[in-house]
């Protein structure tokens, strides 16, 4: 089974009176372990196709199965307990300014329920992975922005999530910063069998993951193979 | 998500903005702090007044007033039990109600004792305004006519002398006075002593022309301070004379109130007796027992707490106007904080619980800081009561924090602040993450 699955996926959505189909009919599949990049530009539909993948919006016609569940059949409360299952990862890192990095991590996992001890515990782990070990009591404004992504992708992990959903991540961050950050992705990928999900405009960025599928006009029109 | 959780979230956003918090708090404060020093001060003053009516109406006492409706809003002159007096205003227990031409005489006493078995005694009061002359000044008193044996057995606690001897057999001329009859001013300086002759002035205004009688009393005892409010028995402005003088010096045997002494203080005693005399006296006395004075009181006072209670809840209302206002504001400033905690699996209930959190934990400190200022500003007024700054010479009053008051109080503030927290918590839980993510 599939980890992502699309079957003619659509959504069209009113943007005041017009309706606007952004993804028309996609279908696609990613398995566990795999690392696919969504290229395409802007207004092609990818960050519609991250937000169905992400559970966040719900398809207006056509399967998406996630972990082998047809996310159009839940209910929003059951959309909220699947995405404590996925790993975000924002281009605009998205932390919350006010707690330090290590309550950041934490923050899924108290969501989650996991008692105080085990989370800290988790969370420190977490930093130490991606580098931020003498960073933990620092808040975002405090950090870069590659250290605020990297405390992202830590807090993106902390729930063991299925796959790790990142949404141009490198887009706010220089480039030297941008190659560490894909570095450690590829790690998580290569060595901890973590299944990423990309969505890019960026050619070059795209090309790092294991293929590419190419996204113009709401639909997928070419899939690449990158050489490793 | 952890309740203590979810509380430590709403405790981080509001230490964010501190002074936005505080200044939403200081509402809160406000609108507590009106309810409990107001509340605190009534209570405390029922309480005072109540000691002052058991003081002076012990529950094994009925006063016999005439009127058939002397104790009601209605409630004629005012002659109680010793209200009145310099400067005072009079809170009469009863007074003569209605004007049907019924009297009282002092004679009526073997009447009312013969009613019934549980009739200890009775006692006859004539009462007059009049004036007593020392040092060829005049002050304006409240003249009593009394048994002293049986007056001092009724009050055994507020009809002692201080000073000269209550004598048990007093010649016609013999007078006690309160203690600010001789202090007028309740410094030490006394106008006259025990032992020291007055005159005693009363206006009869009776005749035409009227006239002024007047006779030389003798000093034989000055009780000691009383206090309180004098609703009922001795009071500190009284002059006390026996009864068989005053009826000559007033030239009637009309008498104002009749009290009776029961042997028990059972309630079915107490409505027996009052039934009896009442039925004696073809309705045209009103019995007044204390219980039926306390009745009176706690609703006088009830209406009057939640009458100001009211007033100072508008100034909560404001306040949980303030607090739906900058919920709003921090909604808007959090919408896409909101779209990450919902990205990162915060269900919407949550989402309500930590912005109700947030207004619940305002609540919870304002109305705290609010209580603690209410109790500061009560006996701070209570000071100023006693001070006279208010005017008269001042009342003591104990401001009184009752545990209903601070818990309700209490729960005041933070059902307040909750439910004008609901409307903003309510749209931030229904915020869809798609949009609030996308919210710049």
């Amino acid at each position: 089974m599939a980890l992502v699955e699309a079957v003619d996926l659509r959504k069209t959505y009113m943007l005041g009176k017009v309706p606007v189909e952004a993804v028309r009919g996609v279908s696609m599949k990613v398995e566990s372990g795999d690392f696919v990049s969504i290229l395409g530009p802007s207004g092609s539909g990818k960050s519609t196709m991250l937000n169905l993948i992400g559970a966040l919006d719900k398809p207006t016609s056509g399967k998406l199965l996630i972990d082998g569940v047809d996310i159009s059949k839940l209910n929003d409360n059951q959309l909220t307990d699947l995405r404590r299952r996925i790993g975000f990862v924002f281009q605009f890192f998205n932390l919350i300014p006010r707690l330090t990095a290590r309550d950041n991590v934490e923050l899924p996992m108290a969501i989650a329920d996991v008692n105080r001890a085990q989370r800290r515990k988790r969370a420190i782990e977490l930093l130490e992975n991606v580098g931020l070990k003498d960073r933990v009591n620092h808040k975002p404004a405090e950090l870069s922005g590659g250290q605020q992504q990297r405390v992202a992708i830590a807090r993106a992990l902390a729930n063991n999530p299925k796959f790790l959903l990142l949404d141009e991540p490198t887009g706010n961050i220089d480039s030297k910063t941008a190659g560490e950050v894909m570095g450690l992705l590829k790690k998580l990928n290569v060595e901890n069998g973590v299944t990423i999900i990309m969505v890019t405009h960026d050619q070059q960025l795209a090309r790092e993951a294991n293929r590419t599928l190419q996204m113009f006009d709401g639909k997928f029109i070419t899939e690449t193979v990158n050489p490793k | 998500m952890k309740t203590y959780d979810i509380f430590g979230y709403s405790l981080s956003a509001i230490r964010l903005r501190k002074l936005r918090a505080a200044l939403t708090t200081l509402g809160v404060i406000i609108g507590i702090a009106a309810i409990v020093a107001l509340l605190s001060i009534t209570q405390g003053l029922q309480v005072s007044i109540t000691n002052d009516l058991n003081r002076g109406l012990s529950s094994n006492t009925l006063i016999v007033v005439s009127g058939s409706n002397a104790l009601g809003p209605a409630g004629g002159s005012g002659v109680g039990g010793g209200p009145g007096g310099r400067g005072r205003a009079g809170f009469g227990l009863g007074g003569a109600g209605a004007t049907s031409g019924f009297a009282l005489y002092v004679n009526y006493t073997s009447k009312i004792d013969a009613l019934s078995p549980d009739i200890a005694s009775s006692l006859a009061v004539i009462e007059q305004s009049g004036y007593i002359n020392a040092d060829g000044l005049n002050s304006s008193v409240t003249i009593y006519g009394v048994n002293f044996n049986q007056y001092s057995q009724l009050y055994p606690t507020t009809f002692v002398a201080a000073s000269g001897t209550i004598l048990s057999n007093p010649a016609d001329n013999d007078i006690i006075v309160g203690t600010r009859v001789n202090d007028p001013s309740e410094n030490g300086t006394l106008l006259f002593s025990a032992g020291n002759n007055v005159g005693i002035v009363w206006t009869n205004a009776t005749t035409l022309p009227v006239v002024n009688a007047t006779y030389t009393a003798k000093v034989s005892a000055v009780l000691q301070k009383i206090g309180g409010f004098g609703l009922a028995g001795p009071s500190d402005t009284g002059v006390y004379m026996p009864l068989s003088q005053a009826e000559s010096f007033f030239g009637t045997s009309q008498c104002q109130m009749i009290l009776v002494q029961l042997k028990n203080s059972n309630n079915s005693t107490i409505t027996d007796v009052s039934k009896a005399i009442t039925n004696y006296f073809g309705g045209q006395v009103t019995v007044i027992s204390s219980s039926a004075v306390m009745s009176l009181l706690s609703t006088i006072f009830g209406t009057i707490q939640l009458f100001l209670g009211g007033i100072a809840a508008i100034s909560l209302l404001v306040a949980g106007i303030g607090i739906m206002n900058i919920m709003i504001v921090s909604l808007i400033e959090r919408t896409r904080e909101i779209g990450i905690l919902k990205a990162l699996g915060m269900k919407s209930r949550t989402v309500l619980s930590i912005f109700l959190g947030e207004s619940a934990i305002i609540g919870l400190i304002g109305a705290l800081a609010g209580i603690l200022s209410g109790w500061v500003l009560a006996n701070i007024v209570a000071r100023l009561l006693a001070s006279g700054a208010f005017g008269g010479t001042g009342f003591k009053v104990t401001p009184l924090l009752t545990p209903e008051v601070f818990l309700g109080a209490l729960a005041f503030g933070i059902v307040i602040s909750i439910i004008f927290a609901m409307y903003p918590a309510w749209r931030a839980s229904k915020l869809k993450p798609v949009d609030a993510l996308r919210y710049e």
